[in-house]
């Protein structure tokens, strides 16, 4: 054992203390912003531009503290959950390579048939897949990539699913994640194609959502500081925020089970600048997955303009992603079993590798793992 | 039956003495205990015969979240059909052949991995069966429940032949019994209640 926890005891039990504190002090933070979600609830409109402007949450069509109750769930109905997963390209390996795996899962519910799992690998190994505009496909690039192949499983589903409402999961945000520092036109690119899927699930009659487990995001408490800034004297955007380390979810822990907060849209740029004009602008909801005398559990769900402006859609995603959640417990099954379906286990990166050696020496070439790499093979694997 | 219909698993881990094989929890032929099962080795033309000792679903925390849940069929059939969670089964190995040869002995080689395993015909069972040799075989092993085992395996070895062979059967196979436990009445009384029960 390499890591001495007997060093860090004393740190540990100084740091639950620490925790405890500031649960304690956050509950009171809670309190004020649940106040204030009571007291400004009526503010929307006149929030909106400022939001904007300021990165918050910003107000839909409602009241801010509107709670819609959980809809009735539609019977029959799809649900298709895809998540995926990478091997980076490793340069200490045998061979630049990468991998994408991306997992789904598409669940008929009331058919009484066994759900359609899938895992579908792709190996990119030439110079096109490896590079792009002379970057090397790793981190931000290559995890664009695996969301396009998850949105673009989703996009495949709802073209042949036609039979019921087929809701279409994806694990995290519906717009893309692009790094700035690419080429204008190489980030438009990417969205493009993330958007023309998102046409292609709309065509198909879909519905498609983004479930954000415990999500960490202060949208919605910047927001509250900024409906209080504008009702107090101050008029100062730039007052301290006392929220500023509060998550939206704590202030809708007091969500009826299986109820929905109001909408809001997400400020992100990247929203404003292509999901907005193309009718996909991200808007969001919080919804409380938990059964009834459980503690809450809260989870962010986005979804495009388009299904919040159907009322059947949006209740449907809502009881669906409600009804899906709460066979696992407090995450849709779905989006468990895509994970599942996608996991590249430490034992298949190995197989891999061991594979991809043995394909080099067929075809003459003699390549091996780094120095470094062979060395810590031996210090943690024995070999 | 063809021998695909007969298919149990493949081959995790073998030894001389046994072996162990996963198999998806939905087979047609659910593996039991006390059957009989061969492994064809794919190098030769050698069976080995075994005796399913042991039956174990492996510990699954996802499926845990769903006992008590009464969870949605959907659910019940992607967790049975689709999730590779396999059933690991436990053979002891107690004979093996090349050619028409059946030789109650430990195999001179175990099965290698991902060799399948097959469930015995009846006729198989019945060739197996017909000299008892076996018995000390299982009566020996530590690592299976002995007693419980060979009176599973008689019973098996009945139940594969006609109606009118089923007590004679049982009668020499009790006699066997009596013969190599003769020096332990109290072992020898608990297999034998075992294999009326």
């Amino acid at each position: 054992m390499t890591l001495e926890l007997s060093q860090l005891t004393e740190h540990v039990r100084t740091m639950g203390e620490a925790v405890a504190n500031r649960w304690r002090v956050q509950a009171d933070l809670v309190k004020l912003a649940q106040q204030w979600l009571t007291d400004y609830g009526d503010r929307a409109d006149e929030l909106r531009a400022r939001a904007r402007s300021n990165r918050a949450a910003i107000p839909a069509e409602e009241a801010l503290d509107m709670v819609h109750p959980l809809p009735e769930l539609p019977e029959p109905y799809t649900a298709v959950g895809a998540d995926g997963s990478q091997i980076q390209p490793d340069p200490h390996g045998a061979a630049l390579y990468y991998v994408i795996n991306v997992g789904s899962l598409v669940y008929r519910h009331g058919s009484g048939e066994a759900p359609e799992a899938r895992s579908d690998a792709v190996l990119g190994f030439t110079e096109d897949d490896l590079y792009e505009n002379n970057m090397p496909v790793a981190g931000n690039l290559l995890d664009v990539r695996r969301d396009l192949a998850e949105m673009r499983r989703l996009a495949e589903v709802c073209e042949s699913s036609r039979a019921s409402p087929t809701v279409a999961l994806a694990d995290g945000p519906i717009t893309l994640w692009v790094l700035r520092d690419l080429p204008g036109d190489a980030r438009q690119g990417k969205v493009t194609i993330h958007l023309d899927l998102m046409d292609r699930i709309r065509r198909a009659g879909g519905i498609v959502g983004g479930f954000i487990s415990r999500p960490g995001s202060r949208d919605v408490t910047r927001l509250l500081h900024l409906a209080h800034v504008s009702s107090s004297n101050a008029k100062n955007d730039d007052l301290p925020n006392p929220l500023e380390r509060l998550a939206d979810r704590s202030v809708f822990a007091r969500l009826p089970t299986g109820a929905r907060s109001a909408l809001f849209i997400s400020s992100k740029e990247i929203n404003e600048q292509y999901y907005a004009p193309r009718g996909h602008e991200a808007h969001f909801f919080f919804v409380n997955l938990a059964p009834a005398d459980h503690e809450p559990v809260i989870a962010r769900v986005e979804v495009p303009a388009w299904v919040t402006t159907d009322r059947a859609k949006l209740d449907t995603l809502h009881a669906v992603v409600v009804a899906q959640a709460r066979i696992t417990g407090n995450y849709p099954y779905v989006l468990a079993r895509a994970d599942e379906l996608a996991y590249v286990s430490g034992r298949e990166r190995a197989a891999l590798e061991s594979m991809v050696m043995s394909s080099l020496i067929k075809a003459g070439v003699r390549s091996a793992p780094s120095p470094k790499a062979r060395y810590k093979r031996m210090t943690r694997q024995g070999f | 039956m063809n021998k695909k219909e007969l298919q149990v698993g493949r081959v995790l881990e073998a030894g001389t003495r046994g072996f162990a094989i996963g198999c998806a929890v939905m087979q047609p032929d659910i593996p039991a205990f006390g059957s009989f099962v061969k492994a064809e080795l794919e190098a030769s033309s050698r069976v080995i015969y075994g005796l399913i000792y042991d039956v174990r679903v492996e510990d699954d925390p996802f499926v845990r979240q769903f006992i008590g849940a009464n969870p949605p069929d959907e659910v019940v059939l992607d967790q049975r059909e689709n999730r590779q969670v396999p059933i690991e089964v436990r053979i002891l190995a107690v004979g093996c052949s090349e050619g028409e040869v059946i030789r109650h002995c430990l195999p001179s080689q175990p099965p290698v991995t991902l060799d399948w395993l097959y469930q015995c015909s009846e006729g198989e069972v019945r060739t197996f069966t017909r000299r008892f040799d076996y018995f000390r075989l299982i009566l020996d092993a530590r690592e299976a429940p002995s007693d419980e085992l060979v009176a599973a395996s008689v019973r098996a070895a009945a139940a594969a032949r006609p109606g009118g062979e089923r007590e004679a059967f049982l009668v020499d196979a009790g006699r066997e019994l009596v013969r190599l436990l003769a020096g332990d009445p109290t072992r020898l009384e608990g297999v034998l209640q075992r294999l009326r029960a």
